[in-house]
């Protein structure tokens, strides 16, 4: 990165928010866990279940406050800051629990959520004190936005030359060709107009829908033209790379330069200066299954976006005596989700994957004194656990309910059918899954939700999962101690 | 002078000091491998029944053979007596005897499974410790089955029991299940215990700071320490017989004896609190505190021989624990 991300006054700002922050946590502490991964990697059933599970303290046997009975009970607040949309916890339950469920929609936006955790602390001088409260506010934000954050330190000239270098490339040319030819139809040093820019960056736009669409995952900033949020349409959404040209005033090129300015300065600075900087926890979702599916070359996407996404992290040590000032996120959990659509003879290997794919960014964060730790999880199990014999040998399969539209040797489910699904063993070797010609193809199919749940006493639905419980204790045991 | 060089003796060539590179078929070589073993915590091993020297079992066996021959013949000759005298009198000294062996054979059987019982805690142990360190979910799998067994009678567990049934099918890691396992089965058996242990260091240290004379508290502190290891093992499963108990308390003194090191900076604490006690209300209470202390020391090893899973999660219990309220009761005695 040629220039840090942030500007002093950036880091003032930070430091005095942080400041205001403590100051109102000096009675309830209040721990931020940002929640984050590249789109359909799983955020919000994560934080739907983890959400639930605390709300009606279920499942977690391995959650230390809730298994030594410390944890009294937790409740959902409202969000300080009334500006930032809530996460919709009801909503997304209500579509898990309908008849027939359905998978809650995606996160498009930045959303918050806090909840206020009741327990009690089992050393014995704050046991003493009797039970503690500790507010949670869980911070789920779209990965694609932290793909921006590289932008902070590039000029639009760089970032052009970036930008369409890759789309040059040959892997790229399917999916960019039309925006090429659009720009090769500009002159960008003639007076800029309007339709000119939005037939432009509509073009860019197109592009890199459709790489992301064909090539299973993306690394193309700028990510809020993927996932625009509120500002769709804005002037700051609207601009393009264009190839370096003498920079008239009032030229085409001039303009987009001030959007790409506007975009950075309006959209990716606050971001990283509200949100992203004052975050204490933070889990990583990555769907590795899906790139699995697409092949080797989605796989290495992948680990490119991961690397340059986890590169934006502020993490570290978190000092004791800076802590009013400066908040650094000291834990990393990476999550390779939807582990219930492998068998669980398979979760090392999926970590195995997990591991080889967070290796640079995990080495980084241990390397600035934070702890990083990998974990296949899943936030609603949506499958049960059996075995088939078949030509002599057992296989491990699944059982659960296809999504409609999944295709398996030709047949295509309509979303009705209980199958047992063996989906072929995962690679021994972690790095195999970058090569190609791997001797199996793997299919993982998406599965629906949970059709039957069980009911706890007091009449609250059991989300199964797997190791959400070991995830919880990791990212905010130690904070209730 | 011209420089002269003699030969002194010829100086063997190092052979081997550059070998030539060469390659060999792999089933010729003889596969070297170190294998790792998990490291067990030292504790955890707690040290092998001592076997007996191969004098040691000739005399036993052939005393044993002589006992039984003369038990044999006087039983005999017992029952033909009895028949010599009457005939009913002999039906019903045989009928007697007939019970007599009966009731030796339950003994016997009874011993050997309290012994089995012993053993197989302490296999549970390995097993755990070991289910843990490799993540193994298989083997911490057996290990709850096995624990379940042994707990299945016991009415107070009945609810942990559930939890733990319930909650296994949805974890994968060995670690997690021997976690929760330690949660839920033992921890209720560990306050037990540990209440048991405070019970019997409160009456060591009363006895203490009362009897007359220093015999009285010796023998108390042995009747007492023989009871709690017995309950605290009775506790967990074990249920040790006779020969059960004995090997019990071996390995009890025999864990006192080796953790007599590492419990040192609770031994000087012991100490001072004894000591301070000692000066600052009378020799006797002192002692009583200390005599307590050594109560909870057995009882602390006794729970760590007999406990089927090891202390990961939950913190062990260490003297220190016991300390204030033994202080208590000794004050209070005091007074």
């Amino acid at each position: 990165m040629p220039n840090p991300p942030t500007t002093i006054a950036d880091e003032f700002g930070i430091a005095l928010a942080n400041l205001a922050d403590s100051a109102t946590g000096l009675l309830t502490p209040t721990l931020r866990l940002g929640v984050t991964g590249l789109s359909r990697a799983g955020k919000t059933i994560f934080i739907t279940a983890l959400v639930h599970n605390l709300l009606t303290q279920g499942r977690l046997p391995g959650f230390a406050p809730l298994a030594e009975g410390r944890f009294i009970g937790a409740r959902l607040a409202e969000y300080p800051d009334a500006t930032i949309p809530r996460f919709a916890y009801e909503q997304h339950l209500a579509s898990l629990t309908a008849n027939p469920p359905t998978w809650p929609e995606g996160t498009r936006r930045i959303s918050q959520l806090r909840i206020v955790l009741r327990f009690q602390s089992a050393k014995w001088w704050s046991g003493m004190r009797g039970p503690a409260t500790l507010n949670l506010d869980i911070v789920d934000y779209p990965g694609e936005w932290l793909l921006d954050l590289p932008l902070l330190g590039l000029s639009f000239a760089e970032w052009s030359a970036e930008a369409l270098d890759r789309a040059g490339q040959p892997g790229h040319a399917a999916e960019a060709e039309d925006f090429l030819r659009e720009l090769e139809k500009t002159d960008a040093t003639k007076p800029a107009t309007d339709p000119d820019a939005e037939r432009l960056a509509l073009a860019f736009t197109t592009y890199l829908r459709r790489s992301r669409e064909h090539g299973a995952l993306s690394t193309l900033p700028p990510g809020r033209f993927l996932l625009p949020g509120d500002l769709e349409g804005s002037p700051a959404l609207t601009f393009a790379p264009l190839p370096l040209a003498a920079a008239r005033h009032g030229s085409l090129y001039a303009m987009l330069e001030n959007r790409f300015e506007a975009y950075k300065d309006r959209v990716v600075r606050p971001f990283f200066r509200d949100h992203f900087a004052r975050l204490d926890r933070q889990v990583v979702l990555v769907d590795t299954l899906r790139a699995l599916n697409t092949g080797p070359a989605a796989v290495a996407d992948l680990e490119t976006a991961l690397t340059s996404v986890l590169a934006c992290f502020r993490q570290g040590e978190a000092n004791p005596l800076l802590r009013p000032f400066s908040r650094r996120i000291d834990r990393i959990l990476f999550a390779a989700t939807k582990a219930d659509h492998v068998h669980h003879t398979s979760h090392d290997r999926l970590e195995a994957i997990l591991n080889r794919l967070v290796a640079s960014a995990s080495k980084r964060a241990r390397f600035a004194g934070a702890e990083a730790e990998s974990m296949a999880i899943s936030g609603i199990r949506a499958t049960s656990e059996g075995t088939i014999r078949e030509g002599g040998q057992t296989l491990p399969t699944l059982i659960g309910t296809p999504l409609a539209g999944e295709t398996l040797e030709g047949q295509t489910y309509d979303g009705k059918t209980e199958i047992a699904l063996f989906p072929g063993d995962l690679p021994e070797r972690p790095d195999s899954v970058f090569e190609d010609g791997t001797p199996v193809a793997l299919n993982f199919l998406r599965f629906a939700p949970p059709q039957r749940l069980e009911r706890i006493a007091t009449g609250d639905i059991v989300l199964p999962h797997i190791r959400l419980d070991r995830a919880l204790d990791y990212l905010i045991g130690d904070w209730m101690a | 002078m011209k420089p002269i060089a003699r030969p002194t003796g010829t100086v063997s060539e190092p052979a081997e000091a550059t070998r030539a590179p060469r390659a060999f078929t792999p089933d010729r070589a003889e596969i070297v491998e170190t294998v790792f073993e998990p490291e067990a915590e030292p504790d955890l091993v707690a040290p092998p029944p001592r076997r007996m020297g191969g004098f040691g079992k000739l005399l036993w066996t052939t005393g044993g053979i002589l006992v039984s021959a003369a038990l044999g013949l006087a039983a005999d000759r017992l029952i033909r007596d009895l028949f010599a005298t009457n005939e009913y009198l002999g039906i019903l000294g045989l009928a007697v005897l007939g019970l007599f062996v009966l009731a030796v054979i339950a003994l016997v059987a009874r011993e050997i499974f309290a012994l089995r019982r012993l053993r197989v805690l302490d296999s549970l142990k390995e097993e755990a410790a070991r289910a843990s360190i490799d993540n193994d979910r298989k083997r911490a799998g057996t290990v709850t089955d096995q624990l379940t067994t042994i707990y299945a009678g016991r009415a107070d567990l009945a609810r942990a029991r559930e939890t733990l049934t319930g909650h296994l099918p949805n974890l994968f890691d060995g670690t997690e299940v021997i976690t929760l396992a330690e949660r839920t089965l033992m921890a209720p058996l560990d306050a037990c215990a540990k209440a048991l242990t405070a019970a019997s260091a409160r009456r060591v240290a009363l006895v203490t700071a009362v009897s007359p004379r220093a015999l009285i508290d010796v023998a108390f502190v042995i009747y007492e320490s023989v009871r709690l290891a017995g309950a605290i093992a009775a506790l967990y499963g074990a249920r040790p017989g006779f020969f059960g108990f004995w090997r019990l308390a071996g390995s009890v003194l025999a864990h006192l004896a080796v953790t007599g090191g590492l419990v040192l900076t609770d031994g000087i604490v012991e100490q001072l609190v004894g000591q301070g006690l000692a000066a600052k209300l009378s020799a006797r209470l002192g002692e009583g505190v200390v005599n307590g202390l050594m109560t909870v020391r057995v009882g602390i090893a006794a729970m760590r021989v007999v406990r089927p899973l090891p202390f990961d999660t939950m913190p062990q219990p260490t003297v220190r624990d016991f300390i204030p309220e033994l202080v208590k009761v000794t004050q209070d005695a005091a007074k």
